[in-house]
């Protein structure tokens, strides 16, 4: 019986995860896509290894804090008139509904056309059962506040930083009377900056899950390896765009602007993929992170205080993206490819650096944010920087409201499957947490 | 599906510069027009008049697939209203080019001796100013690439700088012109003289048009 269920939430956990890999993974390749730097189907298998290597590399400490940082189940346990082993089976059923709903409501809502995320739905679905089974106070409404504000502030921090991103580039490459010539000045530390910050997000407390033994590579080692990788590659990047545009400063300013994108498109492949990184890392415990909470519980047949997350159940989750990328996700990274034909590799870079940075840092923070609409605040801020042709704000509105929406509707629909979880199945589950314990 | 495609709208820059190049279509029209009148070659100003006004045509169809593009809810780079404004004066310039043909395809009117250098003056000095506009419009796309700013900017910018001189020179030419005109009272037709006039006034017209939309294309970069 206890495999049956593992199977039916790994099952769910797999299809949320099919669902991300589905509808949000094309996002995060926009740019390269876009600004045609990067073929439908490179991108895809690009996209694919950059996800599933985030969603393993850097995915475990988002996953900790959905389960643990919204709803406390120490409030659980300590509840009155509770039957043995009762608050563990509750976890169990309420995690379910959890993943449960927020895959159904990320469905329906593709489905109608609002650009909801899968970070916001699992959170509001958690909350939403922790309220119904151990009451209004088992939810941390601190934590609660904090990444719903973390919702708000990471578009906003995305859209500043792409301003700036890309007031650097026109004003100090493009606006420059010899753009040829200043872009071998000033290309070189855009890479670096793109190559220290995936770096190190991927090592610092980074890679200890997977290869156990590398104390040394925390904190300063870790900045000392992302500054001399990023030097390196600012290196490699000088020489290369020096050959590239070599006797192209005497072309009329207009052909010097085409050249110097042609040396953005190394850059935004890259910083797209870094995207994808990020968007992996963050990403994944929605899909996961329940699950490993059932899983563990199952085990134990208690509810502990911190669960690691098993590095198969990050490859579960890590698969299932690249599944669902596979299955559809590419139906939509070609409709990315043929509608948004106007953006140029110089603003995807400086979109894709504003968001993957945002994102990885919010992950650090164990802040559960949107990739997407942290890519959208990225494309806005450029927009405001008079980069973009012409920008829909409407769309602004619809995320908006989808952040209003998202998060009550997710926990009503937790709080149904759970109402009807508890009803069918709380017996039997208790057994087999007892089977467990024994 | 990805909601970065909803994000994304058709730049109207490139249309812009289209529908620049299609305006100053119509106005290349002027010349022909006023050396077939002066061979009087009437089914050739006929033969012209129908081939403005199938220009102009096209440069609306052009205009309206811009505004059409472009709902209110976009946000672009460059102030709403003077976008528009530039718009709208470079299609009154190729209004004015059609004008005029339909002046010279209406009544065969013959352009006496006198008055016809200066006129082919007054009409190359029209072309001074919009062929400085085109320069100046066809940067628009690149202008955008480089966020209207820096020295792209700055070399649009004194393009346009050049616009207003050459307009006031064009209005001194036309002033002279019609005085000319005046001196042939008697000499000819009181009609023919209204006709003189109102193609005088037509041109006229269109280098002021044309100064117009540098002024709302200076207006678009600084913003």
């Amino acid at each position: 019986m206890d495999v049956v269920i593992i199977i039916f939430t790994g099952l769910i956990g797999f299809y949320m995860a099919w669902t991300i890999g589905a509808n949000d993974v094309a996002n995060s390749m926009a740019s390269a896509v876009g600004s045609q730097s990067l073929s439908i189907k490179k991108a895809i298998i690009l996209a694919g290894i950059c996800e599933f290597s985030g969603a393993v590399l850097v995915g475990s400490s988002v996953t900790e804090t959905i389960r643990k940082g919204i709803v406390d189940p120490n409030m659980l346990a300590a509840l009155p008139a509770l039957r043995e082993g009762e608050a563990a089976a509750l976890l169990i059923i309420g995690m379910t509904a959890a993943l449960l709903c927020a895959a159904f409501w990320l469905h329906f809502a593709t489905w109608v056309g609002m650009p909801v995320s899968t970070t916001h739905a699992i959170v509001g679905a958690v909350a939403g059962f922790g309220v119904v089974a151990a009451g209004w106070n088992s939810v941390n409404w601190h934590k609660m506040g904090q990444i719903v504000a973390s919702w708000f502030i990471s578009p906003l921090v995305g859209g500043i930083l792409a301003f700036s991103l890309f007031k650097f580039i026109s004003t100090f490459i493009l606006g420059r009377e010899k753009p040829a010539e200043a872009a071998k000045t000033y290309a070189p530390p855009i890479v670096f900056f793109v190559v220290f910050v995936n770096t190190l997000a991927t090592i610092y407390k980074g890679l200890n899950h997977i290869i156990s033994g590398l104390t040394w590579l925390t904190g300063t080692t870790s900045i000392i390896i992302s500054v001399v990788l990023g030097l390196i590659c600012s290196v490699i990047a000088k020489i290369w765009i020096s050959r590239h545009l070599r006797g192209k400063e005497t072309l009329s300013i207009a052909k010097q602007l085409e050249e110097v994108e042609k040396i953005f498109v190394p850059l935004v492949i890259v910083s797209s993929c870094s995207v994808a990184f990020a968007h992996g890392a963050n990403d994944v415990a929605n899909a996961i992170g329940p699950f490993a909470a059932i899983v563990d519980i199952i085990k134990h047949g208690t509810v502990q205080m911190k669960v690691g997350v098993p590095l198969p159940i990050l490859f579960m989750g890590g698969a299932g993206i690249v599944f669902g990328l596979a299955t559809f996700g590419y139906k939509v990274m070609a409709t990315v490819g043929t509608k948004i034909t106007e953006i140029t590799p110089s603003r995807g870079v400086a979109a894709d650096i504003a968001a993957s940075v945002t994102v990885l840092i919010c992950s650090r923070l164990s802040l559960p944010v949107s990739t997407t609409h942290t890519l959208v605040g990225a494309i806005m801020g450029i927009g405001l920087a008079r980069g973009h042709g012409g920008i829909n704000k409407s769309v602004a509105k619809k995320i908006f409201a989808s952040w209003l929406i998202t998060v009550p509707a997710a926990a009503f629909l937790a709080i149904i499957f759970f109402v009807i979880g508890r009803y069918l199945f709380l017996d039997s589950i208790i057994d087999i947490v007892l089977a467990a314990r024994r | 599906m990805a909601i970065i495609t909803n994000l994304f709208k058709k730049s109207p820059f490139g249309p812009i510069v289209e529908h620049a190049k299609k305006v100053h279509e119509c106005l290349e029209m002027i010349k022909p027009l006023m050396e077939a009148l002066i061979y009087e070659n009437y089914e050739l100003i006929h033969e012209l008049q129908n081939k403005v006004s199938k220009l102009e045509y096209e440069a609306d169809l052009i205009k309206h697939q811009i505004r059409e593009d472009l709902p209110r809810r976009f946000f672009l780079p460059v102030d709403r209203e003077e976008l528009d404004g530039f718009l709208e004066c470079q299609e009154k310039m190729a209004d004015y080019a059609q004008d005029f043909a339909i002046i010279l395809r209406i009544r065969q009117t013959k352009l006496h001796p006198h008055v016809q250098d200066k006129f082919f003056d007054l009409v190359d000095q029209m072309f001074q100013v919009s062929g400085s506009l085109l320069t100046a419009a066809v940067e628009i796309k690149n202008l955008a690439e480089a966020s209207f700013g820096g020295a792209e900017a700055r070399q649009v910018l004194s393009l346009i700088k050049g616009l207003g001189e050459e307009e006031w020179k064009a209005d001194k030419l036309a002033r002279s012109l019609s005085i000319d005109i005046y001196k042939l009272e008697g000499k000819i037709g009181t009609i023919d003289i209204i006709f003189y006039e109102k193609m005088l006034l037509k041109i006229g017209a269109i280098a002021n048009e044309a100064e117009n939309a540098g002024d709302f294309l200076r207006a678009m970069i600084v913003k």
